[in-house]
């Protein structure tokens, strides 16, 4: 630390060259693109597969249910917020003659820890990516199997992990953020 | 007996140019809220308002509905007469500034042969009459923080008349080295002696001219107590200062008193430091000098923000170090120098 450090020091602080370059980090930043997702209005984050959002009840090639209510995923489940009651039905609804008479969950209790796809035998229950799950009425925390049945909008087969396109459909009851899924782009984050 | 009708005419055209002023200065905060905040998302990567009107440019009209509807909240014991007193207090000197204050030279308007200023007055005491009545303006926050019965405000009210009085003197000093070069303490005179092209203005005026440059700007983000310097309003130690207790519009008003004053600092520096409503260089087009004026004043506000998004606060005792202990000799200095430069 000699005096031509000194000198040097000084020199630098009545240059402000500590705030020039400061001030060329914050104009940099500035300048350049935004990392916000206009969500919802514009676009909307399709999460990766391995996400895990609400439950959905699969079926096979042929249309049949694959769930044989054989109730392990309401025995795995840690909170005890999916309920099972199982029935007798031969009419090829299910892929055996035992289908659920019941399949609910109760979103409120769920705490999206995925136990109840590890234990299904016949891969019926999955944790989709759809993570919108908020509505105006307490009920609707429930989810009964009628409704789970409906594919996702996201299919299975989609890689995910991508920014979509996406319109905000506004109704009476709800609201839902369609996503394009022809029209995505990666972000760098 | 009926007095001239050029008098007549000559009043009313004061007293409408003073209105237009007037009304400028109270829509201007609107625009700059917003560009504030839209700096500031953009700085930080985000996006900014975006939701209220495209791009968000309707969010200061949101946000002044909030504060007109907001309750008007009277502290418990506070001095009623001062609390209410406060606000209007740091607002008129902010506005009773635009007084001396030239946005461009006379012209002729087309038609009529009437000559048309686009100031208010010439005064001839122009710097003087700024500084001092722009320095009243602290017995606005003064005033607040000790009506509002409040511990924070108190001491964000001393905080802001400590600091000011210390910047005041710097801010003064760097003014002077202008009137030495323009002889005149008229702004009119000032922004006329930099005329021609880019070397004349003060800024080049080397070596001294980007000292006095930096003491006044400095100077003047104290004055306007912005970042780095808004210790009045700290709201890490103060939660936030002087107006810790005001709400609705009576807040607003002191909001407006902040941007105004940054905006006066801005037209300041443009006009001292920067040629004013000059042309940087012969530029055979017919471009208006107020254009250059406002483009100016513009980029400065924009350097206002800017250095607001990229600093942090100073302490206490920095601030008072960097007052005193350097601008203030650093001036004085200066001042030696240009009077050495003006006699050679």
């Amino acid at each position: 630390m000699g005096d031509g450090f000194k000198i040097f020091e000084l020199v630098k602080k009545v240059l402000f060259t500590d705030f020039v370059k400061g001030l060329s980090i914050t104009l940099g930043y500035n300048v350049s693109r935004s990392i916000t997702h206009r969500y919802p209005d514009e676009e909307k984050w399709i999460p990766y597969r391995r996400f895990r959002g609400l439950h959905t009840l699969n079926k096979d090639e042929h249309g049949r249910e694959l769930c044989v209510a054989c109730e392990l995923c309401s025995k795995a489940c840690p909170t005890q917020c999916i309920t099972v009651i199982p029935m007798e039905d031969d009419t090829g609804r299910g892929i055996a003659d035992r289908v659920a008479k019941v399949w609910k969950v109760d979103l409120v209790r769920c705490l999206f820890c995925g136990y109840c796809e590890d234990a299904c035998p016949t891969r019926a229950v999955r944790l989709g990516r759809e993570y919108e799950l908020a509505c105006i009425d307490s009920r609707c925390n429930v989810r009964q199997r009628e409704e789970l049945l409906h594919p996702q909008p996201t299919p299975e087969a989609f890689e995910g992990g991508v920014v979509a396109r996406a319109t905000f459909i506004r109704k009476k009851r709800s609201i839902k953020v369609k996503a394009d899924l022809m029209n995505t782009k990666k972000r760098s984050i | 007996m009926m007095p001239d009708i050029s008098i007549i005419l000559e009043t009313l055209l004061i007293v409408v140019k003073a209105f237009i002023v007037t009304m400028v200065l109270f829509v201007m905060p609107l625009p700059l809220t917003w560009l504030e905040r839209k700096i500031a998302g953009h700085i930080q990567v985000r996006l900014g308002p975006w939701r209220v009107g495209p791009h968000g440019v309707l969010q200061p009209f949101a946000d002044m509905i909030k504060l007109i509807l907001k309750e008007d909240i009277l502290p418990y014991k506070a001095d009623r007469f001062l609390f209410v007193l406060a606000p209007v207090l740091s607002m008129v000197p902010a506005f009773a500034v635009y007084a001396a204050i030239p946005f461009g030279e006379s012209f002729k308007i087309p038609g009529i042969e009437r000559e048309m200023t686009l100031y208010l007055t010439d005064m001839n005491v122009g710097v003087l009459y700024i500084l001092a009545v722009s320095g009243l303006g602290v017995y606005g926050m003064i005033f607040g923080g000790w009506a509002s019965n409040s511990k924070y405000a108190l001491l964000g009210g001393l905080r802001s008349s400590a600091q000011m009085i210390s910047y005041e003197i710097a801010l003064s000093f760097a003014s002077i080295g202008v009137v030495m070069m323009a002889n005149s303490l008229s702004l009119v005179d000032i922004v006329k002696a930099q005329g021609g092209s880019l070397l004349n203005w003060n800024i080049f005026y080397l070596p001294v001219g980007p000292i006095w440059f930096a003491v006044f700007m400095i100077g003047g983000f104290a004055e306007s107590s912005r970042i780095p310097f808004d210790l009045p309003e700290d709201e890490g130690t103060l939660s936030s200062g002087f107006h810790t207790e005001y709400s609705g519009m009576k807040f607003a008003f002191f909001m407006l008193a902040e941007y105004i004053a940054m905006v006066t600092i801005s037209v300041l520096s443009v006009i001292m430091f920067f040629g004013g409503w000059n042309a940087p260089f012969n530029i055979p087009l017919p471009i208006p000098p107020i254009f250059w004026f406002v483009g100016k004043v513009a980029f400065f506000i924009y350097v206002f923000m800017w250095v607001r998004f990229t600093l942090p606060r100073y302490r206490y005792d920095q601030l008072m170090n960097i007052g005193w202990k350097i601008l203030i000799p650093v001036s004085l200095v200066n001042i030696l120098l240009t009077g050495f430069m003006r006699i050679g």
